[in-house]
């Protein structure tokens, strides 16, 4: 399991995570939200490794998180590949470097679930929509089943229907296979439908952790009611019952 | 003016992903364009900010990606100025502390490069950009995917308030259905390179006509529907 432990990140001279605190069991989804600025890309920094905390540790199971090979998900679809190689090179790149199985039916699993054609990964980063990279994205992560993905925004840049098929396969995968999700997410529809657990960040500080129907009904900070009545007000969330 | 654009169409890799598309624009117009992703939603917003610009109208684009609107080796200050000058301008004649301060980033340091600046606040910079002139058509291609919920309604209500009887026409690119809901009078949905059906949001949400547009309207609050 991930655990992070009274984490603290500096970047210059200011602190961008203070006493970051909180643990994530395979087979669960913890999503972090909260406002731009708050922390939420750091922290993903830090739990990969690339950050390291000025206080605190993390760990999964014991060991340095890089010991599990977790999988990311990036931000930007498109700049999240290699311009100049096919989509193909960049999804099996990491595959070959690490010496990693792959099932047979892998590949054709994933495209089918993330509505990609085969022969898309045959194009260059610019030749596909930001969506369509959005997906690749989602299928390189999962493309040799890691133990734990961090998404970072994983749904922004598709329609409904997508999102919700895409959303469909994540969650199969993750019952089969019990991988850890981290999803870093502005999308309250989809952290109160998916998680177990929402994490909120305010200012490098977790303001509040709770399950998804405490963060709908009650919660228990200023903040997490201004963002979940701000969701609402957008149309992204139903109003709480 | 109303604003006229025929036979625009795009091709990529030998394939088309726009068929020839005509559109007429009127004054103060609040349009919204939806559809599946790679259905050419943003080629359209491209290739008609293109075409109008070609015609002398004053467009403002906010493309999907601040990256493509952001040179990386261009302070911020730079783009802010060579964007007075597009608009034919004065510098400093846009009220940049204001706009700022709606948007939540006057806490920004001009003198610093694109990346020295998170996405969501180079996103609401391109944003501020938009809204410091006048023009004939604003663009906005998903303009709050990188924006958290309350920083998100912050600028869509500063966008309200902005085009508030202004005769800016306003063309909003999207998946998040519930954002259109509220915000656009006209909805045009696209499938596969070609606008499948053009009405009233009210009409669209609640009668769609075309395939695609019952697809969407049926989606429109997916998360609450069982997988």
């Amino acid at each position: 399991m991930l655990k992070v432990d009274h984490v603290s990140v500096k970047r210059g001279a200011s602190v961008a995570l203070k006493g970051i605190s909180l643990s994530l069991d395979p087979g669960k989804t913890l999503a972090v939200v909260g406002e731009s600025g708050a922390g939420k890309s750091t922290l993903i920094a830090a739990i990969l490794g690339l950050l390291k905390p000025s206080h605190g540790s993390i760990t999964w199971a014991g060991a340095p998180v890089r010991s599990c090979r977790p999988a990311l998900v990036m931000q930007e679809p498109r700049s999240a590949f290699n311009p100049a190689l096919s989509l193909r090179h960049s999804v099996f790149e990491t595959v070959t470097a690490g010496k990693l199985k792959v099932q047979d039916d892998r590949l054709e699993r994933l495209c089918r679930g993330l509505e990609l054609y085969p022969g898309l990964l045959d194009r260059r980063p610019s030749a596909v929509s930001i969506g369509q990279a959005q997906r690749v994205g989602i299928l390189r992560a999962l493309i040799a089943a890691p133990p734990f993905v961090l998404f970072d925004e994983p749904l922004s840049a598709l329609d409904a229907v997508t999102q919700k098929h895409t959303a469909k396969l994540i969650a199969d995968l993750q019952d089969e296979e019990g991988f850890a999700a981290l999803i870093v997410t502005h999308d309250l529809g989809y952290a109160v439908a998916h998680a177990d657990e929402i994490a909120v960040l305010k200012s490098g500080r977790i303001d509040e952790i709770s399950t998804p129907q405490v963060f709908m009904a009650s919660p228990k900070s200023e903040y997490c009611r201004t963002l979940r009545d701000a969701a609402v007000a957008l149309g992204a969330l139903e109003p709480p019952v | 003016m109303t604003l006229s654009v025929s036979g625009l169409s795009a091709m990529r890799s030998g394939q088309t992903i726009l068929c020839p598309t005509s559109l007429a624009i009127s004054p103060g117009d609040r349009i919204g364009l939806v559809g599946a992703s790679g259905s050419g939603k943003s080629t359209l917003g491209h290739v008609l900010v293109d075409a109008l610009r070609a015609q002398s109208h004053t467009v403002a684009h906010v493309p999907q990606s601040p990256d493509e609107a952001l040179d990386p080796l261009r302070s911020m200050a730079f783009h802010w100025r060579e964007a007075e000058q597009a608009l034919g301008l004065q510098p400093g004649a846009a009220d940049q502390k204001a706009l700022f301060s709606s948007l939540k980033i006057e806490g920004g340091d001009l003198r610093k490069r694109p990346w020295a600046w998170s996405r969501g606040m180079q996103q609401r910079f391109v944003i501020a950009m938009a809204l410091m002139g006048v023009p004939d058509l604003i663009v906005l291609d998903e303009p709050t995917s990188a924006l958290d919920p309350v920083i998100a309604a912050a600028t869509m209500g500063l966008l309200d308030r902005h085009l508030r009887g202004s005769k800016t026409a306003m063309m909003l690119i999207t998946h998040d259905l519930g954002l259109v809901a509220r915000r656009v009078s006209q909805l045009m949905v696209m499938h596969e390179g070609q606008i499948v059906e053009h009405a009233s949001t009210k009409d669209i949400l609640e009668r769609p006509q075309s395939e695609p547009s019952k697809v969407l309207a049926a989606h429109r609050n997916w998360f609450a529907l069982p997988c």
